[in-house]
């Protein structure tokens, strides 16, 4: 099999991607390993309210879930903050027909997505990647031929990390994450996050609700930095059993049935600086190009899809250097923000769970408006004057 | 060495994205584990949201 850009996942990376490339007039082929595009979900589906304008995408009422006001953050003790406002509308998706219906926009456009078909490795020919080879489902793996390979592979990486990219993940560099679908759940109309080093360390724990009392209830913990042993558990991090002791304490939780039931690790490392080898591209969370605060990459995805798929056309027809673009401009538009909230993230890994009480009594609306647009000084330097002990470490917060 | 217990897995990768030999990949609908390329490091018993991966010693000694 031939054709212009073999794109590796067909997640909100790889069909963006797809879409735009197909409407260049580029021959797309897709291949995603799962069975039905979609499933199973691997995330808390939300996605704010203006995210998919910005590619001029209106998504369907059928993939959409819920639209709630914000968020209702829970610090360590108990003590909630509301944060509502025009900035914070959302939706909660249903993942698994939001990335069926992105495919099909791809497929609308030209591309040719293959479900259930995994590709296991590279072809390579004088130096070169040529293409991949990919199995369906479990049979003899066949070749697909590409001037232009493109991973979006998410978390597993296989493909990029054969074509010599970084997307290796320390375990430092990633969460682990549990989650379920729960129901009957009375919301308020709002997206729950509750943080804490004993709720789940180096984490949280969030409840999104749905349509028809459902709720997406999960869990994401550092994966470094927990020793289950120490309460009884095995020798894993094991997210499973943290989030099972949140949901007995709580009282709805306690109650509800499950609908669903997964997990999976997530990416919070810096994104790549090689993004572009060759003819060779990574884009999505196969580049680590997800928010290290909240673990969010649809949207990002979504960006790097299509920013990357704006000079495939060039690339097919005169030649790989022109995907650099493609790195050069996603780290001016993208990279810098991001090396931000890492910085953040950092920050907040060494706070305990005294001092994140502290600063969640600080916060209002306009603080975590701040906080949102990488504007940390201000908040930094309130905690600070209110207990200077944190200077040390929110100092580096201030620049 | 590591044993990973397949009635539990949920096939979400994670162990393949932290190891870093490449030690196990997906293959069909099974996470397979190559112990040639192991190095015993057990990071993934560590990333495992299911908790199936555990380390066990070799040939019980």
């Amino acid at each position: 099999m031939e054709c212009d850009v073999v794109v590796i996942g067909c997640g909100p990376a790889g069909s963006s991607f797809a879409r735009i490339a197909a409407q260049q007039g580029l021959e797309v082929v897709v291949v995603d390993k799962r069975k039905e595009i979609g499933v199973p979900v691997r995330c808390g589906e939300a996605l704010g309210v203006s995210e998919p304008a910005k590619e001029g995408l209106s998504i369907p009422k059928y993939a959409i879930s819920l639209e709630v006001e914000g968020a209702k953050l829970i610090s360590p003790s108990g003590h909630a903050v509301y944060w509502k406002g025009e900035e914070t509308r959302g939706y909660v998706l249903e993942r698994k027909f939001f990335d069926k219906w992105l495919g099909e926009l791809a497929a609308q456009k030209g591309a040719k997505i293959m479900a259930y078909t995994h590709a296991v490795d590279i072809i390579k020919e004088g130096g070169k990647v040529v293409g991949v080879k990919a199995s369906h489902g479990g049979r003899e793996p066949f070749e697909i031929r590409a001037k232009v390979i493109v991973s979006a592979e998410g978390m597993e990486a296989l493909i990029a990390r054969k074509m010599g990219f970084k997307s290796y993940h320390p375990l430092h560099e990633v969460d682990t994450c549990y989650e379920y679908e729960m129901a009957p759940y009375e919301h308020e109309n709002v997206i729950e996050l509750y943080f804490g080093n004993k709720i789940a360390p180096r984490g949280y724990v969030w409840i999104f609700p749905k349509a028809n009392k459902k709720a997406n209830v999960g869990i994401g913990i550092g994966g470094n930095v927990i020793n289950a042993k120490k309460w009884g558990g095995t020798e894993g991090a094991d997210p499973k059993k943290l989030l099972d002791e949140f949901i007995e304490k709580n009282e709805q939780l306690r109650e509800a049935s499950t609908f669903l039931d997964f997990g999976g690790v997530i990416s919070v490392g810096e994104p790549l600086k090689e993004l572009v080898r060759d003819n060779c591209m990574v884009i999505g969370t196969a580049a680590k190009q997800v928010d290290p605060i909240h673990g969010g990459g649809i949207a990002l995805a979504m960006e790097a899809g299509v920013m990357a798929a704006n000079y495939a056309e060039e690339a097919v027809k005169k030649g790989p250097s022109a995907l650099k673009k493609y790195e050069k401009e996603w780290w001016e538009r993208k990279g810098q923000q991001l090396k931000r909230r890492h910085l953040l993230r950092k920050v907040m890994e060494r706070l305990g769970d005294d001092d994140l009480d502290y600063i969640f009594q600080q916060l209002n609306h306009e603080a975590l408006l701040n906080i949102m647009n990488n504007n940390f000084a201000p908040v930094a330097m309130k905690v600070i004057a209110g207990r200077p002990s944190l200077l040390k470490v929110l100092g580096a917060l201030m620049g | 060495m590591i044993t990973i217990k397949h009635e539990g897995c949920i096939l979400c990768v994670g162990c393949s994205a932290v190891c870093p030999v490449n030690a196990i990949e997906l293959k069909g609908t099974r996470m397979e584990h190559y112990a040639e390329k192991c190095i015993d490091c057990a990071l993934c018993v560590k990333a495992c949201p299911a908790n199936v991966i555990k380390m066990v010693k070799k040939d019980g000694v």
